[in-house]
């Protein structure tokens, strides 16, 4: 979509006719700005236009944990001796009125210019002036920024693991949605990981129900991150052959930031996908597990890696987002193995993706005996106090051509006593555990012994 | 001639590489031979059908289509029956616009003529097997005939086919009648009305040959047989003179009922001048001859199969001529004992001995058999001067023979612990 | 002026999926000139037990700089976010720089860099839906029920909205076919046959698998080279079994599911009920004894009369069942041998005489410390 840049145009047409198409035009809304200097300050005097000026550049900050984008742009505007009136109108957007802000940018700027106040109309709620005191005539960069939503990104990730299932080549991707109703066009784009703390949605301040509602203050993380976009850009000529975009990832607080290479340009209701990185022969493990409490009731195959620099990763941590893993099936071709939702992955976090039960790896539990033993009776001869001992035999069976690791947790109940010749260890107060290996076309049995005290015999 | 039906159409097409060619349809061979093989316990019949058939080198294609009948498409086999090491099926394709039709794709090695088989499973054919028993006079003999009836409401007629009936109750994981696809209720309900029997009366009755196969029996009909739609025919199975029969008025609360009632008994085996085959699950009636060439209806039961060497008992009902009467004749409690509780006494356990008595009656002229069970319940001692056997932990049998006109009485005393009385046996 | 170039499947009239390739511009004008390269080399893969993934080659002319490439799908089901793209050659200069996804289309664009003008061979992969699978088996069991042919059926449908005029189907164990398969059109192929594989054949009386205490013929497979199978896994399929009747000719004599069986497991299949074997239950004793307040043992005997009504001897498996702490008694008897499977479950082998001579296994069992 293209932009129109501006005639001059009176206030008076600018209040009767607010969605000009000679006004600057974004995707189905408009976003205007018109910058008039007043004198005298009055709001029926007559007003003197300036020439609209382009946007010099903007910058989108994208958070995936909430409905919001940081929208920065800068423009240069004259201003005049005195005070100017600076007028920002945002009719048919999804704008939080209360985020709007106006800096003036570089020493020049912020020496010369002072916001005295903002005033918000009172029969435009999609509205505000802004009265900004100059002392030295000139043209000033100016930065608007603001809070919408409708923008957002998501990470997904895609794994090729080797046909010894040792190794994978893992791809990171991030892929920004753009529902906003606005066509950004080279706009410098950065995605924040991270959980942040929002008391208002912004989709609801953006609604006209919600002016009057009072003003909520920005996390002071968000503030921090704002000045952390001041120094984030990192645009490359990219003489000869264009390269994928680097994105570049930095920490701040408890969030990190992905700035992503040069200006991106995105199409209202497009989506689109940047690698974010490449990481080659990513060493991995593969352990069949039985763990309820983390892989549910199945004995199930699990790889496993660690988002740490032995595996070749720990640069950074990973969004949550989906991993979809395929096996390399020789000559370059593919074979699918599964496609799972990852959690959020700090550095140095083990990654366990359970890509479910191998029907060529199995498990079995048998209850081989059940006894009772020390039976006690009360003084009405009623049963109060028993004891019951139940042998257990596992029986792992592995049908695979290649050993396997096999890892098996095994919880109790009760006041239970728990013996067995094979090497389990404690894992919690009610859970044992026991990790071993298993060769190609093997099977092997574990038995065990649980002794549960019940009622009286429990005391 | 009806058969094939003609529903099923067999085409060869004359493979051209690529599908979207001209077909070229070769001349349809006429069918040569249709076996049925009809089972029993489920809905479900195997057809096989031959043809000859020419095949050019290469890559033939062959159409088989079946609308409106009761196939099912998952079952349909092609078998090369000469030439078999010349001719492979590559592929079988079932395509989209029909669900009732499909296409082989049948590699030949060279120009070559082949018999080939071809097979699949229908429904809406079944047999069952009916045994009719004449009594004789003194009702220790029986002349008896087997049938086996097949009914055709598979929609199909089926002309000169060999039929095959399997004896025995194979595993179904589905049924075809679902597999065959829609149309089949309204079908059979359509068949049921007009369904009638084929007269029997045939110049010749027809062997029946009986072979086992694994858990099963196959009955082959001799000959070839034709069943219309909607018809059922009836086939002699086998004719047996003079198979004794036994008699025994039986008082078996959980098996009859309150009442005594009569039972034929026979045994499938040599000593019954039977015993060559199980008898297959069917109906058996019993008649008598009730003079000047009359029949009188004796009873029936629906057995269910009979393997060799096994018993048949056949209910014939109450006979007002044998009768069992039981009657209570005292009741009594004894060893009660007491409990306290706190300071109040309360009765924990107490015996129940109860005398009965069996009045059998025999108004017939001649010997009868009679077995009563006696069911009884909780920890108890049964007491008789009359033996009895023990048939299981509850239950206590009496056997006895009463002559012509005789009436007895047999008498038992039951014990039963109650309460704390119950033992720590 | 936008230049942009489709690509169909094969060029057929039923468009499924479509490449197309523009100079670089905004997208607002998203232009699709025909000039098709064709699908190459196309696997659709089985190995997965409920996805099917399709992998396809596309050779592509690229200039000099960044292309735009258009793929669409209209009409099938891809699932777009599996789709795997990269070119063939792995040491290739070109480089994917972007994915960009068009609103409401069923569609993609790629932003590819190339540093030459140059012909280059891509690979793309993705997950297609409904394209079903089944696998079935037909057994030729030998008349005397000692071996039998094994034949493994493989049968696709395809519903996905595409049409394959040839790819290579490949199945879970690596046999791979080359077919042509329509939208809606259904293929079976033999995928593999072994002779001469050897067959167990049991009677098995068991309430938990036929409550009625009807005797089970069951036909037990083993899963190994030595058996005559092992080389793959047998996948979950319905198995049809037949018998040759001796005269040239085979009855069909039952059908079962076969579960998923691994090399070296067995697969069992019930062909139908042995009805010349007969089992009667009674129960002979039941007492309780050894009473302690509300707790007491008791005392049973189970007999099971057998009868095997052939003409020749046969060994019976009885699976029987009692819950809760117990023992068997010594004095039990008629058994050749028992094994305690679990605390649950124990499982006697009768032989029992032909000629429906009765044969009787005598289960004498304490049941403990009930309450």
């Amino acid at each position: 979509m293209k932009r129109n840049y501006q005639l001059p145009i009176t206030n008076d047409q600018f209040r009767s006719a607010p969605r000009r198409p000679s006004q600057l035009v974004i995707g189905n809304w408009l976003l205007v700005i018109c910058c008039s200097l007043l004198f005298p300050a009055t709001l029926n005097a007559k007003e003197e236009l300036v020439t609209l000026p382009q946007r010099d550049s903007v910058q989108l900050t994208i958070y995936n944990s909430e409905d919001l984008t940081l929208v920065r742009e800068r423009r240069t505007l004259s201003f005049k001796q005195g005070n100017n009136r600076l007028q920002f109108s945002w009719a048919n957007t999804l704008i939080d009125p209360t985020s709007v802000e106006f800096h003036p940018v570089g020493k020049d700027a912020q020496d010369a210019l002072e916001v005295l106040d903002a005033s918000y109309p009172a029969e435009s709620h999609e509205m505000l002036i802004w009265t900004v005191a100059c002392t030295k005539p000139a043209g000033y960069s100016v930065e608007i920024s603001y809070f919408t939503s409708g923008i957002s990104w998501s990470a997904e990730y895609t794994g090729i693991v080797d046909a010894a299932e040792g190794s994978m080549d893992l791809t990171a991707y991030v892929t920004v949605h753009n529902n906003s109703g606005e066509e950004y066009e080279n706009a410098q784009v950065r995605l924040v990981v991270g959980v942040i703390h929002m008391v208002e949605r912004i989709i609801d301040l953006a609604q006209p129900r919600q002016q009057g509602a009072p003003r909520p203050m920005p996390p002071a993380e968000l503030e921090e991150l704002e000045r952390m976009a001041e120094d984030g850009i990192n645009e490359d000529p990219g003489t000869g052959m264009a390269k994928p975009k680097e994105i570049q990832k930095a920490g701040l607080s408890e969030y990190y930031i992905y700035t992503v290479e040069g200006q991106e340009t995105i199409p209202n209701r497009w989506s689109k996908r940047l690698r974010s990185f490449v990481v080659q022969d990513v060493p991995l493990k593969t352990v069949y597990r039985l763990e309820p409490d983390k892989f549910g009731p199945s004995f199930t195959k699990v790889l496993e890696f660690k988002n740490d620099e032995e595996h070749k990763l720990g640069k950074e941590p990973l969004p949550d987002g989906l991993i979809r893993l395929y096996k390399d099936a020789g000559q370059g071709r593919l074979g699918y193995m599964g496609t799972l939702a990852s959690k959020y992955i700090p550095k140095n976090e083990e990654v366990k993706i359970n890509v479910g039960p191998d029907a060529e790896c199995t498990l079995k539990e048998k209850r081989l005996s059940l006894r009772k033993k020390d039976l006690v009776l009360d003084q009405w001869n009623r049963l109060v106090g028993w004891t019951t001992v139940e042998d257990f035999e596992l029986e792992v069976r592995n049908f695979r051509g290649r050993d396997v690791e096999v890892e098996i947790h095994r919880s109790m109940q009760g006041k239970f006593e728990f013996d067995s010749e094979d090497a389990w260890e404690k894992h919690d107060a009610d859970t044992q555990k026991i990790h071993f290996t298993l060769k190609a076309g093997e099977s092997r049995k574990l038995t065990f012994k649980v002794t549960t005290k019940n009622g009286e015999n429990a005391r | 001639m009806r058969w094939p039906i003609p529903a099923l159409l067999l085409s060869l097409l004359a493979l051209t590489a690529p599908l979207q060619a001209k077909e070229e349809l070769v001349t349809l061979p006429k069918r040569d031979t249709v076996q049925l093989t009809i089972y029993n316990s489920v809905d479900l019949t195997l057809v096989r059908e031959t043809r000859e058939l020419t095949f050019k080198k290469g890559n033939n294609r062959l159409q088989f289509s079946w609308a409106n009948t009761l196939i099912d498409p998952t079952s349909v086999e092609f078998n090369a029956l000469t030439n078999p090491d010349k001719i492979e099926v590559l592929d079988t394709s079932y395509p989209a616009e029909s669900n009732q039709m499909l296409i082989w794709t049948i590699s030949s090695e060279e120009a070559v003529s082949a018999k080939v088989e071809i097979s699949y499973f229908t429904s809406g054919i079944s047999w069952g097997a009916e045994y009719h028993g004449m009594l004789s006079g003194d009702e220790r003999s029986m002349k008896l005939t087997a049938y086996v009836s097949v009914s055709n409401r598979s929609g199909e007629e089926y002309e000169n086919a060999t039929v095959r009936l399997v004896v025995g109750s194979i595993n179904l994981v589905e049924e075809i009648a679902a597999l065959g696809g829609g149309g089949r209720q309204e079908r059979m309900k359509e068949a049921y009305g007009k369904m009638r029997e084929a007269d029997a009366a045939e110049n010749r009755k027809k062997d029946i040959v009986k072979e086992g196969l694994s858990e099963y029996y196959i009955y082959t009909v001799e000959g070839q047989e034709t069943i219309p739609n909607q018809w059922s025919k009836r086939l002699e199975s086998f004719v047996q003179e003079g198979v004794p029969l036994r008699t025994v008025y039986t008082w078996d609360a959980r098996k009859y009922g309150a009442q005594l009632v009569k039972l034929l008994v026979f045994k499938n085996d040599e000593a019954h001048k039977l015993g060559r085959e199980p008898l297959p699950a069917g109906i058996v009636r019993l008649y008598r001859d009730a003079g000047q060439g009359r029949l009188g209806f004796v009873g029936q039961v629906a057995t269910n199969y009979i393997p060799k060497n096994d018993e048949v008992k056949v209910n014939a009902g109450a006979d007002p001529e044998v009768q069992l009467k039981s009657k209570r004749l005292s009741f009594k409690k004894e060893n009660l004992t007491f409990g306290w509780s706190g300071n109040r006494q309360y009765l924990a356990g107490w015996d129940t001995v109860e005398g009965f008595e069996l009045e059998l009656k025999n108004f017939r002229k001649r010997d009868v058999d009679f077995e009563v069970n006696v069911v009884l319940g909780g920890d108890f001692d049964f007491d008789s001067e009359t033996a009895s056997s023990k048939i299981d932990f509850q239950t206590q049998r009496f056997s006895l023979n009463l002559k012509a006109g005789e009436n007895r009485k047999v008498a038992y005393t039951v014990r039963t612990r109650n309460g704390s009385n119950v033992r720590n046996k | 002026m936008n230049k942009r170039m489709i690509f169909t499947l094969a060029g057929t009239a039923a468009l499924a999926s479509v490449i197309g390739i523009s100079r670089p511009t905004t997208v607002e004008a998203r232009i699709k000139l025909a000039t098709l390269p064709d699908k190459e080399a196309v696997v659709v893969r089985f190995d997965h037990p409920n996805q099917v993934l399709v992998e396809e080659e596309r050779t592509i002319s690229l200039q000099k700089g960044v292309n735009t490439v258009d793929f669409s799908w209209a009409g099938t089901n891809i699932d777009k976010g599996s789709i795997v793209f990269r070119p063939v050659d792995v040491n290739s200069k070109v480089e994917i720089l972007s994915t960009s996804y068009p609103p409401g289309e069923a569609a993609l664009t790629w932003s590819i860099s190339s540093p030459d003008a140059r012909s280059e061979k891509f690979r793309l992969s993705y997950l297609m839906a409904n394209i079903q699978r089944e696998t079935d088996y037909r057994a030729i069991v030998s008349n005397d029920e000692k071996t039998l042919t094994f034949r493994h059926y493989f049968k696709i449908r395809n519903w996905s909205g595409g049409t394959f005029d040839s790819a290579d189907f490949i199945t879970r164990d690596g046999k791979t076919f080359e077919k042509g398969l329509d939208q809606g059109e259904a293929k079976r192929v033999l995928v593999n046959k072994w002779d001469k594989v050897n067959l167990n054949k049991e009677y098995v009386y068991d309430l938990t698998r036929q409550y009625e205490g009807k005797v089970m013929t069951d036909y037990v497979l083993k899963n190994t080279k030595e058996m005559g199978l092992g080389a793959i896994p047998l996948e979950y399929g319905k198995v049809r079994i037949y018998q040759d009747d001796g005269k040239g000719t085979t009855a069909f004599t039952g059908e079962d599911w076969g579960q998923f069986t691994a090399v070296g497991d067995d697969m069992r299949l019930n062909i139908g009920i042995a009805q010349d074997i007969k089992v009667e239950f009674k129960k002979m004793v039941n007492d309780v004894e050894n009473r302690r307040g509300n707790v007491y043992d008791t005392n049973e005997v189970d007999e099971y009369e057998i009868k095997n009504f052939k003409d020749s001897e046969v060994e019976l498996t009885l699976v029987l069942r009692v819950q809760g702490e117990w023992e068997m008694q010594k004095d039990s008897e008629g058994y050749t041998s028992f094994e305690r499977v679990d605390n649950e479950t124990i499982k006697f082998k009768v032989k029992a005489p032909a000629k429906g001579a009765p044969v009787k296994l005598k289960f004498h069992y304490k049941r403990l410390n009930n309450w």
